[in-house]
């Protein structure tokens, strides 16, 4: 299975990405974020549909997202 | 012999047994560190949490990130206040602020900060001229309660919001008083509301709010841990974190939730119009009682009522209705403002504020005991 992190800037706004996306029928979990994906402690979301398209639908409800990283488990 | 409790605006007591449950089940289940951890127990915490923020969020027509845990409401007033003025800007606060605003004004007054007090006149039209005389364009801040702490008097919040948002001033509101108890929105023109959680909101002490509605945003006061960019000296830029620094109050925060919920369930006017009636069955006694004086100068009130009878200190009657049976405070419940702007100096009065929780009888009871005291001394 193909899953992307897309790092957010604090465990608060991960919970509200995660809010949101469930609330939409979108798969979300919140992680810690990978070292080799970014410096120092935060939190990711965990998604399965298109980056891209959850990415805007984060951007839309004020939730900046940068570094995203695709994994394989 | 049992003791009534009367002091619920220096905190509730009795708390509904739901927040009893709330916090004894967030000892229990959510002992992760909040934001602090890649486990089950700490995304656990941060999931309640979060339930929490948006549940405040809600209360206040707030976003959930634009509110900020604090323990208590001086602690968010500090925040803010600090946060937002530097030397050479201009503050306005009213005339009957608890030490709570009074004090971080008068300490930033002697680091070069102008600070007017707006006086608080028999009406709120003499109030707002008041507030509008001041309100030059050098202003960069005003703080009012949204209701006295001493007196209960609800401060016209909605239209000095509309003055300052005319003139670009960041208005902050103290609402220890009449959160939980009458419906205050950041749409009222605030800026930031500060206020207690174990007040009106019924959670356990230790908890308070600072809600923003992310127009301004505050210098820190306090830095450190926030769970995020720890690699980097900068304190994050990123609410709530910024103004949180450190772990949170996790199970306090889970009280204030079920304390919230409760408010909700009830439904706040339900709640105040209950505690209104009590106020207003205790005016009536008192008015009737020789060597009374009640002090409600004023339009609308928030549930409390100050009294005094003539010829007996306040703390010495708080004390013997305390022998008697009734927790009720007596002094200048830490505001010292509004005590001179009453002329209640220097003893201040004894101030009654009941809770949902009270009931007629239990008034009526205090009313015979103050006519008794009237009446024979102490």
């Amino acid at each position: 299975m193909t899953y992307t992190l897309i790092a957010v800037s604090s465990i608060t706004y991960a919970m509200k990405a995660k809010r949101l996306l469930n609330n939409m029928g979108y798969y979300c979990e919140v992680e810690k974020t990978p070292k080799n994906m970014s410096t120092g402690c935060g939190y990711s979301i965990r998604v399965k549909d298109d980056p891209e398209m959850i990415s805007g639908i984060l951007t839309k409800n004020g939730i900046t997202n940068k570094d995203r990283m695709t994994i394989q488990r | 012999m049992k003791t009534v409790y009367f002091d619920n605006a220096a905190t509730t007591y009795p708390k509904p047994p739901s927040v009893k449950n709330a916090l004894v089940n967030a000892v229990d289940r959510y002992g992760g560190n909040p934001g602090r951890g890649g486990h089950i127990y700490s995304y656990n915490a941060a999931e309640m949490v979060y339930t929490v923020r948006s549940l405040a969020a809600d209360m206040f027509s707030a976003s959930p990130e634009n509110v900020v845990f604090t323990q208590n409401c001086t602690h968010a007033l500090n925040l803010c206040i600090k946060g937002m003025l530097k030397p050479k800007d201009r503050l306005i606060i009213s005339s009957m602020e608890h030490n709570s605003v009074a004090r971080p004004a008068y300490a930033l007054s002697k680091n070069g900060v102008r600070v007017d007090v707006a006086t608080v006149g028999k009406s709120d039209r003499e109030t707002l001229e008041s507030f509008s005389k001041l309100m030059t364009s050098s202003v960069k801040c005003v703080v009012c309660t949204a209701a006295s702490n001493v007196t209960g008097r609800v401060m016209p919040i909605r239209e000095i919001g509309e003055m300052c948002k005319k003139r670009g001033v960041c208005f902050i509101v103290d609402g220890a008083q009449a959160c939980g108890i009458i419906p205050i929105k950041l749409s009222d023109g605030i800026n930031f509301i500060c206020t207690a959680g174990h007040k009106g909101l019924y959670g356990t002490t230790g908890t308070g709010l600072l809600i923003s509605d992310g127009a301004y945003t505050p210098s820190t006061i306090i830095e450190g841990g926030t769970g995020a960019t720890s690699a980097e000296l900068e304190q994050t830029g990123v609410m709530p974190e910024l103004l949180e620094s450190g772990t949170v109050n996790t199970v306090g925060i889970a009280s204030l939730g079920a304390g919230i919920r409760y408010v909700n369930q009830m439904g706040m006017d339900n709640i105040f119009s209950h505690e209104e009636e009590l106020c207003r069955i205790m005016v009536d006694g008192l008015s009737k009682i020789e060597g009374v004086t009640v002090y409600r100068r004023g339009e609308r009130f928030v549930p409390i009522v100050s009294f005094n009878i003539e010829g007996i200190p306040a703390p010495s009657l708080a004390e013997a209705l305390s022998q008697k049976g009734f927790a009720l405070r007596g002094g200048l419940h830490c505001a010292f403002l509004s005590h001179r702007t009453l002329n209640t100096l220097p003893d201040g009065t004894v101030r009654f504020s009941p809770s949902v929780f009270n009931s007629e009888k239990e008034v009526v009871s205090l009313i015979d005991t103050v006519k008794k005291f009237s009446k024979d001394g102490l």
